[in-house]
């Protein structure tokens, strides 16, 4: 009875395993289908679709940030808003892409059937949604990345600075510390998230240029204060002397003050953050953070939008399907310190 | 068996109504387009729902599946990138990795007698943990990249607009559908989930059913993962993150019970339709982003309520039933029956 039993269990995992084989070889025959990717079969159509006037025709674009809730994509859907507030005949539709590359083809597979106008993403992944990013391209609708470059050629990038960015807190910590020796900590973003890469990049290569000063360790504070706090505390604990703090992002940067502060040893050292969100100014003003690299997001978000209207009203003049390279628009940097964060008036906080 | 009927007739009938609410509503939904793509998007939860409901019948539970997709997928990625093996090879190696995984996780729950929830909350942590190692590196981070090899993105591709991953979807229901319903092992799944101690002592080795039906679950995360990993082009290690909980969600709506011994594949497959219907219909409308996640949520309560509703006012039924049939038995029924 058993060993009948056995034997049955092991048939159904040889009948699955059939189904997987039968499935290959019936996926093989069809290779010869040229039409399979719809990415490349829809590409010639794009001549058909023609231009409409930004003024006037019913127009709807659809915004796809990585997660909805996030502060920065707040502030780019704000922006986004503000631009388009003028507009009567131009509907606007935020999604919530959960932080999934998933979630966010789909949703962009969605706007494609449902015919819109424009789509500005946050990719989640480069290379996850190069393909539905290719499609709506190739669908004739123009997509507007943020921040995250995507794996195709599209109609246009706007990019807050990160190696850039990275760069100027090194320069900006060196200046502080001098010719002493210096150890620094790093507080990472998570492990593959490119903007992380990007910006972590930037820093060592300016660190490296000063020979005085040596990066002790490096950990990853998933993007979150709490994580950044905890990070921090360990880095007290572990090592006597910090001269500076680098940490990818305000949140952890708060975080990694907050540790500091309760171990007493925020006067020993400098902290610094990058984006510039709101929470990061006021801990400038309190002197709780040395300084961040603030970039205003309603500018960026706004940027994104009339770089959507310009390709809807260009449409049949300028194909950004036959783009060969992305066009990037960076905004300008600004580094924040106690002097300057005054500079930053309310209604460009976020 | 009649009421059994009844159930999942009422559940068609919320899922064609949804359809009609949708399809009335937007001018969008009912397109061919549309609704080829709705039954991609449903494919891979499908696939994973599959070898779900088998756990979920015998009162398991499999946290480990969003994982396990992300990490197949990467290796199969890994695998496209650096090596040149050919795409039957690294697809044989992706459903081993998947049977393996799924009876790693059916051996602690089965043998090491770990809680399932414990059990593949921990496996999900290592296959979550594996997909970063195994993660396409340059320069010492990781790069996810496009996967290029024509031979393998056919799986995401069409005949005629039907998806390769929807036919996977409907033969791997078929089959699971009939494994559960027609084969010796589906009674025993049944046994183990409704009464573990009979089924025990009726001299079933629910041991083996257990590590089975991981191992079914793990086997149906690869294939998924195939077809996701085709879809996207790419596998990221942030694949799958929460897909867990979706395939859980389209099991339970479908009309499993977490306490086991009820439910099928075809139930799963209407669970499974119903979810992507609504998120696919809720994108049709100018909602706020944070209500269209409210009403998803708020549906999956209401129809998990209906059905505890019903399966109450069911057993309430067969009870009652029952004790008038033993009265009658007992030749004193009509007069203690009309005064109960």
């Amino acid at each position: 009875m058993k060993k009948r039993f056995s034997k049955k269990c092991i048939t159904i995992v040889g009948i699955l395993t059939l189904v997987v084989s039968l499935l290959l070889t019936g996926c093989s025959v069809s290779t010869s289908n040229p039409s399979n990717t719809p990415a490349a079969s829809s590409d010639n159509s794009t001549s058909t679709v023609a231009a409409k006037n930004p003024y006037q025709d019913a127009i709807k674009i659809g915004f796809v940030p990585n997660v909805i809730g996030d502060s920065v994509a707040a502030a780019w859907g704000e922006g986004i808003k503000r631009e388009l507030k003028y507009y009567t005949n131009i509907t606007l539709q935020a999604f919530d892409g959960k932080a999934s590359a998933e979630t966010q083809s789909q949703i962009m597979k969605d706007l494609i059937n449902q015919k819109y106008d424009c789509i500005i993403l946050q990719a989640n992944d480069s290379a996850a949604l190069a393909g539905t990013v290719k499609e709506a391209e190739a669908a004739g609708i123009p997509v507007i990345t943020l921040n995250l470059d995507v794996d195709t050629p599209h109609a246009a990038l706007v990019a807050m600075v990160d190696y850039e960015a990275g760069n100027l807190v090194a320069e900006q910590i060196a200046k502080s510390i001098g010719d002493k020796d210096g150890n620094i900590v790093i507080i990472q973003a998570p492990p593959g998230a490119s903007r992380g890469i990007n910006v972590e990049k930037g820093f060592r290569d300016g660190i490296a240029k000063h020979p005085n000063l040596k990066i002790l360790d490096a950990q990853n504070g998933e993007w979150l204060t709490e994580k950044g706090n905890e990070v921090m505390r360990d880095f007290l604990t572990k090592y006597p002397k910090i001269d500076a703090v680098f940490a990818i992002n305000d949140a952890m940067a708060e975080g990694a003050s907050q540790a500091a502060e309760a171990a007493g040893r925020l006067k020993d050292m400098v902290i610094w953050g990058a984006d510039g969100e709101k929470k990061a100014l006021e801990y400038i003003e309190q002197g709780k953070l040395t300084g961040t690299i603030y970039t205003n997001c309603y500018d960026q978000g706004a940027t994104a939008a009339r770089m959507g209207l310009y390709f809807i009203g260009a449409l049949g003049q300028i194909d950004s399907s036959r783009f060969t390279k992305t066009p990037i628009i960076k905004m300008a940097p600004i580094v924040v310190t106690k002097e300057t964060v005054g500079s930053i008036s309310a209604d460009m906080r976020w | 068996m009649r009421q059994e009927t009844i159930r999942r007739l009422f559940s068609l009938a919320l899922l064609f109504t949804l359809i009609i609410i949708f399809g009335t509503t937007s001018k969008y939904f009912l397109t061919p387009n549309n609704i080829f793509t709705l039954l991609r998007e449903a494919a891979v939860t499908g696939i994973l729902a599959v070898g779900v409901t088998f756990v979920i019948i015998t009162a398991g539970i499999d946290l480990s599946t969003g994982a396990l997709v992300a990490l197949i997928a990467m290796i199969c990625a890994r695998l496209l990138y650096s090596t040149t093996l050919s795409v039957p090879v690294i697809l044989l190696i992706g459903a081993i990795i998947g049977i393996l995984a799924g009876s790693l996780n059916g051996f602690l729950v089965a043998k090491l007698k770990l809680p399932d929830f414990i059990a593949t909350l921990s496996t999900q942590g290592i296959f979550r943990g594996l997909t970063l190692v195994f993660a396409i590196r340059e320069h010492g981070v990781i790069s996810n990249k496009v996967i290029q090899n024509p031979a393998f993105i056919i799986l995401g591709g069409h005949i005629n607009g039907l998806y390769l991953a929807t036919i996977a979807f409907i033969i791997i229901a078929v089959i699971g559908q009939f494994i559960l319903r027609e084969t010796r092992f589906g009674i025993y799944t049944y046994a183990v989930g409704a009464n573990l101690k009979s089924a025990n002592l009726s001299g079933i080795n629910s041991d083996r059913v257990k590590i089975m039906v991981y191992t079914i679950s793990g086997l149906c995360c690869a294939i998924g993962a195939f077809f996701l990993a085709a879809k996207m082009q790419s596998a990221t290690p942030e694949m799958g993150i929460g897909l867990e909980f979706d395939v859980i969600a389209a099991v339970v709506v479908g009309g499993c019970s977490f306490s086991g011994g009820r439910g099928d594949v075809f139930g799963s497959v209407i669970g499974t339709l119903f979810m992507a219907v609504l998120t696919n219909g809720l994108y049709k409308y100018n909602f706020p982003a944070a209500y269209q996640i409210i009403i998803k949520g708020l549906v999956i309560v209401v129809m998990v309520i209906f059905d505890s509703m019903y399966q109450k006012f069911m057993e309430a039924r067969t009870t009652k039933a029952k004790k008038l049939e033993d009265m009658y038995a007992q030749g004193n029924g009509p007069e203690t029956g009309v005064a109960q």
